[in-house]
């Protein structure tokens, strides 16, 4: 038995080094797997145009609330996926959330708790309005000569952000008790690395599709791939 | 061992199971509300708007706006706290005052235990949200008012573009209001900067430097303590808000027509107008005949109005966040204004039914809307308008930042007997009724007074300047009379 297990870890390193040898931009370095997610949705994307009635130099005369954005293959964008349940390396990512012609920017993103850096790179007033229940929801005005605030986003949770100013600005911030998340980009793809090995549920949350969840099992140094559709 | 012993000894296991428990004494033994007790005073008082559940879902809920507070969701809008949780004071201050501009009621009416006891009540409603140790703000060192930082707050307030809501004068009409929404996703209308008295949390310097400092919870109004140039410019711009508009409406009884020997101009901005002294009334939504107006747009109308002998003018101002014309398929209809009166000004008490008149005495209508000018309009009741042939009155009406100028010009005397004919030091019954066409006010959806009275003031003769010296002249040679004749007797 002891030498059985002793052949199965030998034979696991040498093809782990292997594999690092062959591709060592993508086996982890502690030894974890990768996911890459692809969050597809069949229906029509649900963009509501609008007129705007101020700030038209910096904000245009029309824009988008961009409900459901769907791009090529039915590639799903700004869809959140996480891996549940997963335990690492406490890796914080940060998140940077821009004002920016009157969106935020991303749209959609994820974090690990702590510090959120808010940015006015407008040159008018915003008001940074978000609606959480686990962290306290902070209604901060930030005038055009307030270039950049810091807040705190402690709690997992997903939290909405919105501007009174601009009815239209909706941004989600995904706080995750973890460092193993990716948002799809607009093909609906996303790459969540180092995942430590195991078998996870894969879950996938939209701000108009809500969540969704699929098994997916991590093999170290390897790239386990995840497909998952979304319905309404 | 009489009734005292009975009552004393249950008391005397609530203290001390209250000991035992570790129950430390709060602030004032005064404000410990009981939350038992405090229920059934919510039952009767509070649950009509708030809901039994106190999740504001009251059976009264759906007339009122703004919508009566969810207390399950422990969020408040006055509050002297630097975070979420207000403090007791906070709350017992609303319950006690009420809050302006709303439908919520000073509840005076309650004794101070029995207001602490429905506060206790009321806070159960949150359960935990309300659990964080209130946090009181620390506002920044307060600067008195003067010229100086006035402007300083004037500035402030373009830089952080207060007018974005508020408006460029401060009237409630920026361009972001109509997509402002509150907590729940009720449209929420953003504060009047001129109407202090209709403020919510009040309208002291305090007040309002507070709800600067931290913003009105639940609502689009964010908290500016941190987003001002430097920590003072609160006070700059409380200063400069104060500065906005009077601390009372000062309602006026009787509206004074001011005699006038030359023209009297029909621009709404002239100077002439400024200098007269504004007969601030007060409106209240139309409730009597369907379909009802429970929260009227329009609250108040200055008036001023001057005559000489060929005609008598009317300026009224009002604020109207809005400026729109009749656009049925919108919901939207035209802005407008009607002064009432009596169709023949008699001596002594009787007066036609202050709304519009009905079947028995009509009334006089001079209306002015918005698109279509001034109009005469004989009424037998709000349903029963018939336009007067022949209009002799004309209007001019400017629109600027969320208020209505409007000059209407009438000949004094009448050529018949469906108009009244206005006549010196009589006093003639007067009322008036708003339409805010933005705000989907048309037909008996509408804004109106009871009767007010108006009198044209006596007019000013020369006789004033010559009289009074020719006295005093006869005066002093009678005098000299009788000192001469006294002297010769001497």
């Amino acid at each position: 038995m002891r030498r059985a297990l002793t052949a199965v870890v030998a034979v696991a390193l040498v093809a782990g080094v292997v594999f690092v040898a062959h591709r060592p931009d993508q086996a982890g370095a502690q030894g974890g797997g990768t996911i890459e997610a692809a969050v597809t949705f069949a229906g029509a994307p649900v963009i509501e145009k609008l007129k705007v009635n101020k700030d038209t130099e910096k904000c245009g005369t029309e824009t988008a609330i961009e409900k459901v954005v769907v791009g090529p293959n039915k590639g799903l964008a700004y869809a959140v996926v996480s891996v549940a349940g997963a335990k690492g390396a406490a890796t914080a990512k940060k998140a940077t959330i821009d004002q920016h012609g009157c969106k935020f920017v991303p749209h959609v993103q994820a974090m690990t708790p702590g510090e959120v850096e808010i940015k006015n790179s407008d040159d008018i007033l915003h008001n940074i309005h978000t609606y959480s229940t686990a962290n306290a929801s902070i209604n901060k005005a930030q005038p055009k000569f307030k270039k950049v605030m810091t807040e705190k986003f402690e709690k997992p949770e997903i939290i909405k952000v919105t501007c009174d100013v601009h009815s239209w600005m909706l941004g989600w911030v995904a706080v995750m008790p973890h460092p193993f998340f990716g948002v799809t980009d607009a093909n609906g793809a996303t790459r969540i690395e180092n995942v430590p090995p195991g078998k996870y549920s894969v879950e996938v949350w939209h701000e108009t599709l809500g969540k969704q969840t699929k098994e997916v099992e991590v093999k170290a140094g390897q790239t386990a791939k995840v497909a998952i559709e979304m319905k309404k | 061992m009489g009734r005292g012993a009975l009552i004393a000894r249950p008391l005397a296991v609530v203290a001390a199971v209250a000991l035992a428990l570790g129950a430390a004494p709060s602030r004032a033994a005064a404000q410990a509300g009981d939350a038992t007790a405090g229920k059934a005073v919510y039952e009767r008082r509070c649950a009509g708007c708030h809901g039994e559940k106190g999740d504001g879902k009251g059976p009264a809920a759906d007339l009122l706006v703004p919508k009566p507070r969810d207390f399950t969701m422990g969020l408040y809008k006055i509050r002297t706290t630097a975070n979420k949780v207000p403090t007791d004071q906070d709350l017992f201050r609303i319950i006690t005052d009420g809050m302006p501009g709303t439908s919520m009621p000073a509840w005076a009416v309650l004794t101070e235990r029995e207001r602490w006891n429905v506060l206790a009540y009321i806070k159960t409603f949150a359960g935990e949200k309300l659990k964080e140790a209130p946090k009181k703000v620390e506002l920044p060192k307060d600067v008195p008012s003067s010229e100086a930082s006035i402007k300083r707050g004037k500035e402030m307030f373009e830089a952080i573009e207060c007018h974005k809501c508020h408006g460029t004068d401060g009237r409630g009409d920026g361009p972001s209001r109509a997509e402002l929404k509150d907590e729940w996703g009720n449209p929420i209308a953003p504060a009047n900067l001129t109407k202090r008295w209709t403020f919510r949390g009040g309208a002291s310097r305090t007040e309002v430097a507070t709800r600067l400092a931290n913003g009105v919870l639940g609502t689009p109004m964010p908290a500016f303590l941190d987003s001002v140039e430097k920590p003072e410019d609160i006070w700059h711009l409380t200063n400069f808000i104060q500065s906005l508009g009077p601390d009372s409406p000062h309602y006026a009884t009787l509206v004074t027509v001011t005699a006038v020997t030359g023209a009297i101009p029909d621009d709404p901005n002239a100077e002439f107008w400024k200098k007269l002294t504004p007969n601030n009334i007060p409106l209240m939504g139309q409730v009597i005949v369907d379909p009802r107006n429970f929260n009227p747009a329009i609250d108040l109308v200055a008036v001023r109005a001057a005559y000489n002998d060929q005609a008598i003018v009317f300026h009224l101002t009002w604020d109207d966040p809005t400026q729109s014309a009749d656009e049925p398929a919108k919901k939207l209809f035209a802005d407008a204004i009607a002064l009432q009166f009596p169709p023949q000004i008699t001596a002594g008490p009787e007066r036609p039914y202050f709304l519009m008149g009905d079947g028995s005495d009509a009334v006089y209508l001079l209306r002015w809307e918005n698109g279509k000018g001034v109009s005469e309009a004989s009424a037998n009741g709000p349903g029963k308008i018939a336009a007067i042939a022949g209009g002799e009155a004309r209007g001019n009406a400017v629109f600027t930042n969320g208020q209505y100028r409007l000059v209407i010009t009438r000949p004094l005397v009448s050529k018949d007997a469906t108009r009244p004919t206005f006549t010196p030091a009589v006093f003639v019954p007067v009322a008036f009724q708003a339409w805010d066409g933005g705000a989907g006010e048309t037909g008996t959806r509408m804004s109106v007074t009871s009767w007010y009275y108006l009198r044209l003031e006596e007019p000013q003769s020369n006789r004033r300047f010559v009289i009074p010296p020719v006295v005093a002249i006869l005066t002093l040679a009678a005098m000299l009379v009788v000192v001469r004749i006294a002297k010769g007797r001497a």
